[in-house]
């Protein structure tokens, strides 16, 4: 209990004698972890934004004019083997027309009433695990090998370009996110090396009277551990406050769940310690 | 009383940084209740030698025992052990700029965990005896250099630590103040305590129990 009450003395001096050092390690840490908060939920909300346009994705599959009426349940029945097919579509010529018309305006086969050229089709969609340009590819080349398919189209260009727009998003973002904690590593060791270095001289006398490298540097991981962690909450309460103050009716805003900013703030906390450790190291050598 | 001993050098030899020899075949035994007064020049290595016992500094050759225990690199948690039991003054030790005289003085009790009523009671006796009342809750550096003395003598002997090591028990004191601290010593001494007495004259009266030594040339003479 002495040397507890003793360590929690020494934490709440290192935080008062040095007050500038303690604030500026504090804000520049919650303004490192809000950076990387953002990043974050920038990273959640477009990733549901892309599975929301990719949910989209549909292969229109083209059946053969040789294909008789009588056959098409059957053909339908082959495609929904596909692996992956999740629901299909039936269309008829007519309905293909009714489409057709919608999307120009006019009925252009207005007097061909008896010969209409448009393709029967089945238009397919996907659980999402499949929706993948690998997975896609394999599925179009599947379904175009069934007898009777004439053509199988989907957006596999636009959806290549999503994947590797992602990709890029997501590659950034971990380069960025490193770095944003690295910084927050050697900033916080460095802060936390500076009010070291000003106490050194008593440092080494606690040595000279018997106290332990860890008795020395506790205070020091422990206030790595409340300003990795507090800075962390801190970062995530700013952002809860403007996602309430800010009205934004675009998309919605993915926030980590609790479960995760808890996770978060315990790592970054641990991240203090780290920093705390490394900011005390070389005294204690 | 008894005959144990508490420090034992044996044929010491160490250098410096630099790689000049600081001891040469220095050798030293102080038995429990006694007290070595060693006297020298300054650069005789005295303050070296307070560092050898602490186990600050390693001998190159020959073996350094405190309370029987050998010390020498790697041992940190018999050093550690070690240096509780000793009290320091001067030299290489001072106060801890950034604690008050109170804490500075409780320091060592804190080290071996004594309750909070052990520590206030001793800090008091201590207080009294050195007449600090007035500046337990001042830093450091708002003392004299002679309470700043009184201050590292009521830490070093606030947990009854059993060796007392003093480098140059008269600096920063005045004549009137260090006859105090004599008599303190003299008072120690009688106590049973062993000490070494590290200094560049000798002290103005006897201390019983005492053995005289001259640093010189790196070996006790």
């Amino acid at each position: 209990m002495t040397r507890i009450s003793h360590l929690l003395r020494e934490i709440a001096r290192n935080l008062y004698r040095n007050p500038g050092t303690a604030f500026s390690s504090f804000l520049s840490l919650t303004l490192l972890f809000l950076l990387f908060d953002l990043f974050w939920v920038a990273a959640g909300t477009s990733d549901v934004f892309y599975r929301d346009l990719l949910s989209d994705i549909r292969m229109e599959v083209f059946l053969n004019e040789e294909v008789t009426d009588s056959l098409v349940p059957d053909m339908e029945f082959r495609v929904a083997q596909v692996q992956g097919v999740q629901a299909i579509e039936r269309v008829t010529k007519e309905q293909a027309r009714e489409e057709l018309s919608r999307l120009v305006g006019t009925d252009l086969l207005a007097g061909y009433d008896t010969t209409n050229p448009l393709p029967r089709s089945f238009i397919l969609s996907f659980a999402p695990e499949y929706l993948n340009s690998s997975v896609m590819e394999s599925i179009e080349e599947e379904v175009a090998g069934l007898e009777g398919v004439s053509e199988v189209y989907y957006g596999h260009r636009w959806l290549r370009k999503a994947e590797s727009a992602r990709a890029i998003i997501l590659r950034t973002g971990m380069v960025l996110g490193a770095l944003i904690l690295l910084t927050a590593l050697v900033s916080s060791a460095n802060n936390i090396r500076w009010m070291t270095r000003a106490r050194a001289a008593g440092f080494q006398q606690m040595r000279l009277l018997g106290a332990g490298k860890l008795f020395v540097a506790f205070p020091f991981l422990v206030e790595g551990f409340l300003m990795g962690g507090i800075s962390a909450a801190v970062g995530w309460a700013l952002i809860y406050f403007g996602r309430q103050k800010i009205a934004f009716s675009q998309f919605e805003i993915i926030v980590p769940t609790t479960n995760e900013i808890v996770i978060f703030c315990c790592a970054t906390a641990l991240l203090g310690v780290i920093s705390g450790y490394f900011g005390v190291r070389k005294l204690l050598k | 009383m008894s005959s144990k001993l508490v420090i034992e050098l044996d044929n010491v030899y160490m250098t410096s940084d630099r790689g000049d020899e600081v001891f040469r075949d220095l050798n030293l035994k102080l038995e429990a209740g006694r007290t070595a007064v060693i006297t020298g020049p300054a650069g005789s290595g005295k303050s070296s030698l307070a560092e050898l016992l602490v186990g600050e500094r390693f001998a190159d050759d020959g073996s350094v025992a405190i309370f029987g225990e050998i010390i020498k690199p790697g041992r940190k948690r018999l050093i550690k052990k070690i240096r509780k039991k000793i009290g320091g003054i001067g030299g290489i030790f001072s106060l801890i700029p950034s604690f008050t005289v109170a804490e500075n003085i409780t320091f060592p009790l804190v080290l071996t965990a004594e309750s909070k009523s052990v520590r206030r009671d001793r800090l008091l006796k201590m207080l009294t005896e050195f007449s600090l009342l007035k500046q337990a809750s001042e830093f450091p550096h708002r003392l004299t250099r002679v309470e700043n003395s009184l201050v590292q003598f009521a830490r070093a002997s606030i947990a009854n630590q059993p060796l007392i090591i003093i480098d140059e028990p008269s600096a920063g004191l005045d004549r009137k103040t260090y006859q105090r601290i004599f008599e303190y010593l003299v008072k120690l001494s009688l106590s049973g305590r062993s000490m070494v007495i590290l200094s560049s004259e000798t002290p103005p009266g006897e201390i019983p129990n005492t053995d005289s030594y001259r640093l010189e040339q790196g070996t006790l003479v």
